[in-house]
């Protein structure tokens, strides 16, 4: 029973410690951001990396999403005969929701992964001890603009997935199930308001903050060689994942 | 008489020790066009057919052979950095227990020992990587635990190092990586950059290979561009995290006799850990023998060499059997 509680004990304290070491690690990222040196080029770089490469999968995961969520939605709604309502239904579903976690989502498996990875085998080849050397600020040229990248991308990742997914929903309600586009279009335009686009844009900041953060640490405190590298990316992936949908329900729940 | 600077430290040894006459040297740079730099005459003599590649390095490492044997003789030295009773403890390991020492400035000294005996966690401490649990690590007349980051900075900016993996970055070619960190931590133009790194590249001898990519680079080739990139901050301590490993003993001896070159045109503070014994015997002024995280000894090579410690003695041999079991 003591041997129980000492090691219950023992495994808090290393969570506390975890946690503490996470959050000093943002706090130093943060002071990176706003104090020189400021790389543009690095900035770029890591944009066109996260946000513009993770595209393709937005579009297409956002495509798919509205489509089926129009046909559910559809079929649902149909037992209440509220089928009119399935324009709202698709928009505020994926502008509140499903447009932002998703998009968390996609950028971690895609961004999140190879970030990790990255700062993985950099730190086990030494490449981090050389900035260190060379008198540069590791956080600053590495970690830095890839967390000022994710700010910047996940709203326009998130945008685009909510415009696509609404456009997706459309095809599949108008063309497939035979509703009329302007009720559709007209109750989107009804029931959507700036304030349903702002909790979409709160929650896509917040989901970049909290994927670059994660995997970034994850990567930059890697250890113990190649398969130190491979067990840094699978919880990156996870922990990001797992905290974006609990960092989503406080969101909502406080924005509600 | 000591021949003029413009000859470079190259070409004054090679007239002080009667190998060229004064003549050959400055007609040989009488031939360049432009200013000459000095720190590239041992090039400019071989190009002109003044001294061959080979002649050149095997006069260099005979220079080495007697400075060493000087120092010997007379073992006093300035230290450029002093660890005072140094501990570190890693995952609940002491693997420094109690280190003092110190590194002679404008020397090469080489940090030897078995595997696990503290060399990589030593050279950490030097630039500040680590900081000790106990005792103090001096670089001049600094102690670096108590220096703040920018002040810490300011230090390191003296040093330079070779990581034991090279440390390039993979998405940058040769040429990048060498200027890197000129154009992170120096406000120099471009055309300024781009001469200090052809004349680092040129002294490594991999002029014309800026272009190639690390992994293009076969070991000895990303070790010669990371201690190009050392070099091209011109720094005052270099350090040398086994510069040989992995390397075949052709490569390895090209290494040392490349050590023993930058070291002669420069007069770096150079600090060696390598597990290339007996032979860096050959190449260093200073030798330090770590065992199990404390010092065995410590002075100069040759005087090392022969000691009659048995632990020295066997990993100098490499015999199976002795105080360090390894079956």
């Amino acid at each position: 029973m003591f041997s129980l509680v000492q090691r219950l004990g023992s495994a808090f304290l290393e969570l506390l410690q975890f946690m503490g070491h996470m959050f000093l690690f943002l706090i130093n990222i943060l002071w990176c951001v706003v104090t020189p040196r400021y790389r543009p080029r690095n900035l770029l770089k890591q944009i066109h990396f996260i946000g513009v490469r993770s595209l393709f999968v937005i579009i297409l995961t956002a495509t798919f999403a509205g489509m089926v969520l129009a046909l559910q939605g559809f079929y649902i709604l149909s037992r209440f005969g509220s089928e009119g309502m399935v324009g709202p239904m698709v928009a505020l579903a994926i502008i509140q929701e499903l447009g932002p976690v998703l998009t968390a989502l996609m950028v971690t498996g895609r961004a999140g992964s190879a970030m990790a990875g990255e700062l993985g085998v950099m730190r086990i080849k030494e490449q981090v001890d050389a900035l260190e050397v060379m008198g540069i600020n590791p956080v600053n040229y590495l970690i830095s603009p890839r967390l000022e990248a994710s700010i910047i991308s996940l709203p326009v990742l998130t945008a685009i997935f909510n415009v696509v997914g609404i456009l997706g929903g459309y095809l599949v309600a108008v063309h497939l199930l035979g509703m009329s586009a302007g009720t559709y279009w007209g109750g989107i335009e009804s029931k959507v308001g700036p304030r349903d686009i702002y909790i979409s844009m709160i929650k896509s900041v917040s989901f970049g903050v909290l994927v670059a953060w994660v995997c970034t640490y994850m990567g930059y405190y890697a250890n113990r060689g190649a398969e130190g590298v491979g067990r840094s990316i699978t919880q990156a992936v996870v922990l990001s994942s797992v905290l974006v949908l609990v960092l989503d329900y406080f969101i909502t729940a406080l924005m509600l | 008489m000591t021949p003029p600077s413009h000859l470079g430290s190259i070409g004054q040894l090679l007239i002080e020790a009667g190998r060229l006459s004064r003549q050959q040297v400055e007609a040989a740079l009488q031939r360049q066009s432009g200013t000459v730099d000095t720190s590239l005459i041992g090039e400019i003599l071989v190009q002109e057919g003044a001294i061959s590649q080979w002649e050149l390095l095997d006069f260099l490492f005979r220079q080495l052979t007697r400075e060493r044997e000087e120092y010997r003789n007379n073992p006093t030295f300035t230290p450029a950095i002093r660890f005072v009773d140094v501990e570190k403890v890693l995952d609940g390991r002491r693997v420094l227990k109690g280190v003092s020492l110190a590194i002679p400035k404008g020397k090469i000294t080489a940090i030897i020992g078995v595997s696990g005996g503290g060399k990589s966690v030593t050279l950490k401490h030097m630039i500040g990587l680590m900081r000790p649990d106990r005792g103090e690590v001096w670089v001049g007349d600094r102690v670096l635990s108590g220096l703040s980051r920018k002040e810490l900075v300011a230090v390191r900016s003296r040093f330079s190092m070779l990581f034991q993996g090279s440390a390039l970055f993979d998405s940058l070619n040769v040429f990048d990586n060498v200027a890197f960190p000129l154009r992170e931590m120096t406000r120099l133009p471009e055309a300024d950059i781009r001469s200090r790194v052809e004349k680092a590249l040129c002294q490594v001898n991999l002029d014309g290979m800026g272009d190639k990519f690390p992994d293009d680079l076969s070991g000895g080739m990303m070790k010669r561009t990371a201690l190009a990139r050392a070099m091209v901050t011109l720094p005052e301590i270099i350090l040398l995290d086994e510069p040989t490993a992995g390397l075949d003993p052709i490569i390895e001896n090209s290494i040392h006799h490349l050590i023993c070159d930058t070291y002669m045109r420069s007069r770096y503070t150079m600090v060696v850990i390598t597990h290339a014994v007996p032979e860096i015997f050959n190449w260093c002024h200073h030798a330090v023998v770590l065992h199990e995280g404390a010092i065995l000894e410590a002075g100069p090579s040759l005087e090392v060499l022969h000691s009659k410690h048995p632990v020295i003695q066997q990993l100098i041999n490499g015999a199976l059997t002795g105080p360090i079991k390894v079956i």
